[in-house]
């Protein structure tokens, strides 16, 4: 039986991205009701889990699965939601739950750099945003002072003010990488949402080397803390609220959305603008399932973009043993990073990258190592502590430009609910080989540089994916090659925005998460304008 | 900061994956205390000595107390944990006990060196080759049985967070007050653990 319900502005999805925007509007008096696929999750549940996990290098394990709002899960056997295409597979990892995927982030809240924005007009590649990265920089402070950005200022992205937090310490295995990298490369802190002092209530990071898959303590800024914040605001937020249609009046607007409980009852829910927040992936899929006589090809898609230029960041790697010893797991996972390549004239040719050092602890993998290779008795003690101490990792995160044919679309198998299942469509092309291709050279004079012995490099063309599901409702001026304006609104339905990474144009080389919240920002102040200006700006003391 | 948890990450665990069916963590009974001393041969013993006096509640106990030992080449080896790790294997396998027994007793008839011992077993395509793996995936990563059937005994307490509790915490638990990790690693034992 149908419950009818309405708000002024209903969010899809309880992601970082819609939250915000959703805590945006309700501080500017907008009753805002956030529908969320996924269930309420517990921190401490979670840590005891990963504790008690079998897998404790899958960081889908200790959360929890839900059979009406499926994710796609690889360990220890694929579940098949991610339906995989190819030619090149595509496994998005994603969490439907309130607070959405950053639960199991690394906190990396990267800027773009300013030429990001301009690749067709600058390098003749992919397309140019419909906006400047001028215009970007009040979003991306406002967004760094909601999240508590650590950073300095020697990144390669201009700002106006400054970042809210210094960098967040060193671990040691970074500080001997700068130093024995320095006549080459300069190795620079990452800028991250993960506190190097107390701010707006959360403690400062202790190191717990957990930040994924959990962080125990609070310190790395989460979806759920938007959550949170959007319900001090007054935003309402209902769990288990699975949408599967979104329904458009006879002129075009929106008129309703309609989701499921976990029972498939139907609930019809009424407002006067929506967002749909629900990441990169089931955000088009719900436009793509939403058709009707009117809009045959789904909702906002009288392009038929919705869905396509899907991308990403493949990485390729290398893993090696430095002459001293670092200790990885010291300290946060995501420390450093060698931004030399994410910008210049080379991007006509090929794909410009970062290159970025993990300080997750090597303990897990050696120990796996050592048993494969049947190392025992006192050996396999002085094996452990003597590869722990230094075996360290550098990998490219690569840019992949838009191509209309890597796309997401839907299939003929359906989840419990009779919602269909995704599909990926994926490729990684010349562009990006080309970039991995040159990032050898800088593994190599890396592992030099640091007395590197028993290299080894990820197998040729084949890439780890980053999570960073980009472009599949790319934001652009033109309604017949773009998804949204250049505010996130659909072209096609003037009372719909999207927010999140679907919208970004490019996927540059930067973690997409810190650009879609500024853009989700800008969208929601462009929504309801403030009243007097900078009213709701930051929100964190 | 509701459910949050204290800066050093103390959670308790909240769901059975940590404790075995049975679940034998108690002191063995003293009626039915052995002590592996009496069940092995000298070659184990000069492999092992310091393993000789732990208490076993019979032969194939003993067994996989001994082959752990060798395994893992640690003086101390948890003997609490030994039972839940015992329990845990026997639950799945009910030939595990049989199992460990005839490896042991082949390396000790064979005096199969530890560093040679897999290289060994799969050249003779034996059976026991898995045998060897399974004890120290306990042993080392906590976990035993395979696939999604897997289970995990131990996090804190297995060997390859004790084997380098002076340097590292296991991810989770709170490394030290903000920035102590900027300090260079203090790694008790350095030369002893050797450079290779
Ligand atoms: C392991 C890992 C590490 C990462 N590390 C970083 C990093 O360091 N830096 C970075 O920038 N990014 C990182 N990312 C990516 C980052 O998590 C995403 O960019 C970010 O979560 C996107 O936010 P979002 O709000 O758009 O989507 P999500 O966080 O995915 O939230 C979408 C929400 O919508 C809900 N939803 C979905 N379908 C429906 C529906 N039909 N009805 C109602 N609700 C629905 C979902 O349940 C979910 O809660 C990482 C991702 C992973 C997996
Ligand atoms: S290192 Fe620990 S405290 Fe710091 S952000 Fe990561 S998980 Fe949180």
């Amino acid at each position: 039986m149908a419950t009818p319900d309405s708000a002024e502005v209903v969010v899809i999805g309880s992601g970082i991205c819609g939250a915000l925007a959703a805590r945006k509007l309700a501080l500017r008096g907008v009753p805002v009701l956030i529908l969320e696929a996924g269930p309420r999750i517990d921190r401490g549940r979670i840590v005891a889990a990963f504790r008690n996990s079998p897998r404790k290098g899958d960081w889908m394990s200790p959360y929890p699965y839900s059979p009406w709002a499926m994710q796609p899960q690889y360990k220890p056997k694929d579940n098949g939601y991610l339906i995989q295409a190819g030619p090149y597979p595509y496994p998005a990892e994603y969490i439907r739950v309130v607070g959405g995927t950053t639960w199991h982030w690394a906190a990396q809240a990267w800027r773009l750099v300013p030429n990001d924005v301009r690749i067709k007009s600058l390098y003749g590649v992919g397309v140019d945003w419909p906006m400047t990265y001028e215009e970007l920089d009040p979003w991306y402070q406002e967004a760094e002072e909601i999240l508590g950005v650590a950073g300095a200022d020697n990144t390669g992205s201009p700002r106006k003010h400054p970042f809210p937090l210094p960098p967040v310490a060193d671990p040691w295995s970074m500080i001997r990488f700068r130093e024995r990298l320095a006549p080459v490369y300069p190795v620079v802190a990452n800028t991250v949402a993960r506190n190097s002092r107390s701010y707006d209530g959360r403690p400062a990071c202790v190191g717990n080397n957990s930040c994924q898959p959990i962080c125990p303590v609070n310190a790395q800024y989460l979806g759920i803390n938007a959550v949170e914040a959007a319900e001090a605001a007054g935003v309402k937020v209902r769990a288990d609220a699975v949408v599967y249609r979104i329904e458009a009046d006879a002129k075009g607007r929106i008129a309703a959305v309609h989701y499921y409980d976990p029972d498939k009852t139907s609930h019809r829910v009424t407002a006067r603008q929506f967002i749909l927040a629900a990441n990169g992936i089931e955000s088009p899929k719900l436009l793509l399932m939403s058709t009707s006589s009117k809009y045959p090809n789904g909702i906002a898609n009288s392009s038929g973009m919705v869905g396509r230029h899907l991308m990403d960041h493949p990485s390729s790697s290398l893993t090696f043993y430095a002459d001293e010893e670092l200790w990885l797991g010291r300290g946060p996972q995501s420390p450093s990073s060698i931004n030399t390549m994410r910008d210049g004239a080379f991007r006509s040719q090929h794909a410009a990258y970062r290159l970025d050092f993990t300080n997750i602890s090597q303990v897990l993998s050696v120990t796996e190592a050592l048993i494969a290779e049947g190392v025992y008795g006192p050996e396999f003690e002085k094996q452990l502590r003597w590869r722990a101490a230094r075996q360290c990792n550098v990998k490219n995160v690569l840019e992949v430009l838009p191509n209309p044919d890597n796309r997401i679309t839907l299939s003929s198998e359906k989840d419990a609910l009779g919602i269909p299942k995704p599909v990926a469509h994926y490729s990684i092309d010349d562009y990006t080989r080309r970039g991995a291709e040159r990032s050898k050279q800088d593994f190599a004079k890396i592992a030099e540089l640091m007395g590197g012995t028993g290299l080894r490099y990820s197998p040729d063309g084949q890439f780890a994916n980053n999570q960073h599901i980009t472009g599949t409702l790319r934001m652009g001026d033109d309604p017949a090659k773009f998804v949204t304006d250049g505010f996130g609104r659909a072209h096609d339905h003037e009372n719909l925005y999207m927010c999140g990474t679907g919208v970004m144009p490019t996927a540059a080389t930067m973690n997409s998460t810190l650009t879609a919240v500024a853009l989700a920002l800008r969208t929601a102040d462009h929504m309801v304008p403030a009243k007097s200006s900078g009213a709701d700006n930051g929100g964190a003391t | 900061m509701k459910s949050v948890n204290t800066a050093r990450g103390k959670v308790e665990p909240v769901d059975g994956c940590a404790t075995p069916a049975s679940r034998p963590d108690g002191p063995i009974d003293p009626a039915r205390r052995k002590l592996l001393a009496g069940l092995v041969t000298a070659y184990t013993a000069s492999l092992v000595p310091w393993a000789l006096a732990v208490p076993v509640t019979d032969a194939g106990h003993g067994a996989f107390v001994a082959l752990s030992a060798i395994l893992a080449g640690k003086r101390v080896l948890n003997s609490v944990l030994g039972q839940r790790l015992h329990a845990a294997l026997v639950d799945i396998e009910p030939g595990f006990d049989a199992d460990c027994q005839a490896l042991l007793k082949q390396i000790e008839a064979q005096q199969i060196d530890p560093a040679k011992l897999q290289g060994a077993l799969d050249a003779a395509h034996s059976s026991l080759a898995p045998l060897p793996r399974k004890l120290m995936r306990a042993w080392c990563l906590g976990l035993v049985g395979d696939g999604e059937a897997t289970r995990c005994v131990a996090y804190e307490n297995a060997l390859d967070a004790v084997m380098v509790a002076d340097v590292l915490k296991p991810p989770t638990y709170a490394y030290g007050p903000y920035g102590s990790w900027s300090n260079p690693p203090a790694a008790k034992g350095g030369d002893e653990h050797g450079n290779a």
